[in-house]
């Protein structure tokens, strides 16, 4: 299936710690205008790397000489591997980390530029607290030239708020919303296997989840994810990536689609979409469960039993109406504007005197 | 001419029921140095019994409030501090400094005030909301028994360093003499087995059974037949949990190696007749455990979170697997077994000596009389020029 092409070893010049090995499993795909930021600011971490895992999705341009020739460099092992067919980033994300060997992994995308200190300052609160699975950070937006854009990813997703007040987030929290980016993310090996193999439920093909929110869910159901609030990295913003950012104006045009939508009948999709998302949330329970994690397995159960809800409020008006308030007052919406937004298109429904039942 | 009188004293908690917190704050009163301290007791909230453990000469205060805000507590309390001529007034637990600190807020008193943190679920809520944060403004010194809670009351709170204490918990080493121990193997039918571990926990999320569990069935059936692990407290701890946890064994086919004490007024007992000792912790701040074990003679394998096991990891008394994790959890448990009984003794005996060592109660309340000291000696609103000298303070945060 694949195609080694590049494979490394060598003596780490600055070898970081003799108690943790650090992974870094990068994913690449046509990423030859990107790349040399990239690497650059991978080599000038603070604390290097053990490894650089990379699992490069078929790319045509000048990807795989990059990294050739960074890896003839490169003062700590560099493994490449080439799909022989595209996988898509999820999957791509999940072959590369079952080849990391490290005790922490860090995850990077070819087109963000790391500060010095990302690596030291997450590797060194895993280190701090043996109970933490796996901490991430904010990161400074860039615009495709690299320049800084003056603002901040956790802000302009809506999600700062809860990450600053909270730090250690709970499962159900991530089953309710990706709050996480991969590239800001460092994993705790046993977060990893247990994330491990990619439940075939995330491909849904309506209703995909991605490999970042996926680890962290499983994370935090296993563990405890801190979010550090400090930004760690360059986030580059442009049009090419496959992991972007929603700017206030798409985040806009989303809500009034989806206010929109709320008042006709819902597409057949939806109810897919819903019970897409319990599968997922239902096979991070299962992981929890496994680990003797019952509580945190518990809750999960509850946000996915809320989307199968949600898949099918009910036959008549004051049913649906019953179901949405009881769903409410569990506080099973996530708790922010788009869970505020979701309740409402929810009640809107319900309201509606045609049969509102999400088309099975 | 001034008179020399012994620095007052007060340690305030919620309650004098069994717990970590309430614990270290008793054994810190019964080993205040008399010479120079009078020591006071106060239950903010109500009596327990650990009453009986305070020596006698500990005057014991339970003030019955009801909430942070209540004002006649806060009089009663005042008059109390007022009365007694108090020095230092020495919390634990957050209500009870959330309390004291409204006290000296609204001028009720103005006494040195020292916090002593125990929290234990900073790896759930790293949060300090507006009256936690003002309230650990108002102290002069916090003391932090865990590396992380000192670096949490720094980083997030915003405490001054010079003000923040790392002060790891102490055992009482005269209450492990003469303890007669329990025939494990006789008193669970264990007749035959190699090695058996006493895990003193309730069946609690926090210590994770479960991952004992999954180490068990993670060892070699012929392996696994060698050991044995007598868990030590309530199975009703919090409802549910020693069901599904029970399952889980079944599941994994490891109940053979399990045995189930529930909870016990003899724990020192069995701990003295256990092989060696077992702690699973998802997180702990002590734990106090692992002193018991170490004072009891015993081995241990716990895992790596909290202070003390930090302290002496590495040492060659027991084993500080990560926590959560079954592989490393198992890898201990195999070579302790292959270690023999020999080495089992040797290695008890030299966790004796290092509780002796680093741990020994009188030498941590050295360490806070020393905090108390420094305290008085730089505080203008409590000068207490004619108090009986100590040694000048040294510091212990890091």
């Amino acid at each position: 299936m694949v195609a080694v092409t590049v494979d490394t070893e060598r003596e780490a010049a600055r070898t970081p710690s003799p108690i943790a090995s650090v992974s870094v499993a990068l994913c690449t795909y046509q990423g030859a205008p990107w790349l040399p930021d990239f690497l650059g600011s991978l080599q000038a971490q603070r604390r290097l790397p053990d490894e650089l895992v990379v699992q490069d999705d078929g790319s045509t341009d000048d990807t795989l000489a990059i990294l050739e020739s960074f890896a003839r460099t490169a003062p700590f092992a560099v493994r490449v591997e080439v799909n022989e067919r595209r996988l898509g980033s999820t999957s791509n994300f999940e072959r590369a980390l079952e080849r990391t060997t490290g005790d922490f992994v860090a995850l990077a995308d070819q087109d963000d530029i790391w500060y010095p200190e990302k690596l030291e300052r997450l590797v060194g609160v895993l280190l701090e607290d043996p109970i933490l699975t796996l901490t991430f950070s904010d990161a400074d937006l860039l615009d495709p030239s690299g320049r800084p854009l003056g603002r901040r990813l956790w802000g302009q997703r809506g999600i700062r708020h809860v990450l600053v007040t909270r730090q250690i987030v709970p499962g159900a929290r991530f089953a309710q919303r990706a709050l996480t980016t991969g590239c800001t993310m460092v994993g705790r090996r046993r977060a990893i296997e247990a994330a491990l193999p990619f439940p075939d439920s995330l491909n849904d093909p309506v209703a995909p989840m991605r490999h970042d929110r996926w680890l962290s869910l499983v994370a935090a159901a296993v563990g405890t994810v801190r979010s550090m609030p400090e930004p760690l990295l360059g986030f580059r913003v442009h049009p090419d990536q496959q992991t972007g950012v929603l700017t206030t104006t798409e985040l806009a045009k989303r809500l009034l689609a989806a206010a929109v939508a709320a008042t006709r009948n819902p597409p057949p999709e939806a109810r897919a979409a819903h019970l897409a998302r319990a599968r997922q949330i239902d096979a991070a329970a299962e992981r929890a469960d496994r680990f003797g994690d019952f509580d945190e397995a518990d809750d999960l159960r509850g946000v996915a039993a809320h989307h199968r809800t949600r898949a099918d409020l009910g036959r008549t008006v004051p049913a649906r109406v019953r179901t949405v308030w009881r769903e409410l007052r569990l506080h099973r919406y996530d708790p922010s504007v788009l869970g505020t937004a979701a309740a409402a298109a929810d009640l809107v429904r319900a309201l509606r005197p045609t049969p509102a039942a999400l088309p099975s | 001419m001034s008179v020399l009188r012994r620095t007052r004293v007060l340690h305030a908690t919620d309650t004098l029921e069994v717990g970590g917190a309430e614990r270290v704050a008793v054994d810190i009163v019964n080993s205040l140095d008399r010479r120079h301290h009078e020591p006071f007791f106060c239950a903010t909230r109500g009596d327990g019994p650990l009453r009986d453990v305070l020596l006698p000469d500990v005057e014991v205060s339970i003030l019955g409030r009801r909430a942070t805000w209540d004002a006649a507590g806060m009089l009663r309390f005042a008059r109390f501090v007022d009365a007694r001529d108090i020095d230092v007034i020495h919390t634990h637990g957050r209500g009870t400094l959330q309390f004291v600190a409204l006290c000296r807020r609204l001028g009720l008193i103005s006494t040195a005030h020292v916090y002593h943190d125990h929290y234990g679920h900073l790896h759930l809520d790293r949060r300090a909301s507006t009256g936690l944060r003002s309230a650990l403004h108002t102290v002069d010194d916090y003391l932090g028994v865990d590396g992380r809670l000192c670096t949490w009351a720094r980083e997030d709170v915003g405490l001054p360093a010079s003000r923040v204490h790392l002060v790891r918990s102490g055992v009482d080493l005269t209450r492990f003499d003469g303890v007669e121990p329990i025939d494990l193997r006789a008193a669970f039918d264990l007749h035959g087995v190699e090695m058996v571990l006493v895990m003193v926990a309730n069946y609690r999320r926090q210590k994770d059974h479960p991952t004992v569990f999954r180490a068990l069935a993670e060892l070699d059936p012929a392996v696994r037949a060698r050991l044995a692990v007598v868990t030590v407290g309530s199975t009703e701890s919090e409802p549910g949990f020693f069901d599904r946890c029970w399952a889980m064994a079944q599941d994994l086919g490891v109940t053979e190696q399990i045995r189930v004490a529930g909870g016990r007024d003899d724990t020192l007992r069995l701990m003295a007749g256990a092989d060696a000792g077992l702690l699973a912790s998802k997180n702990e701040t002590g734990p106090l455990v692992v002193l018991e074990y170490m004072a009891s003679g015993i081995p241990f394998i716990a895992t790596d979170t909290g202070e003390i096991t930090r302290a002496v990891a590495g040492l060659p008394i027991g084993a500080t697997p990560p926590p959560r994790d079954a592989h490393q959890l198992a890898a201990a448990l195999h070579e302790l077994l292959d270690a023999g009984p020999a080495e089992r003794a040797a290695m008890g005996a030299r966790g004796r000596q290092v509780a002796a060592d680093l741990f020994d109660q009188r030498q941590v309340t050295r360490q806070i009389e020393q905090i108390y000291h420094q305290i008085l000696t730089k505080t203008p609103a409590t000068p207490r020029p004619d108090h009986a000298s100590l040694t000048p303070a040294g510091r212990f945060d890091r």
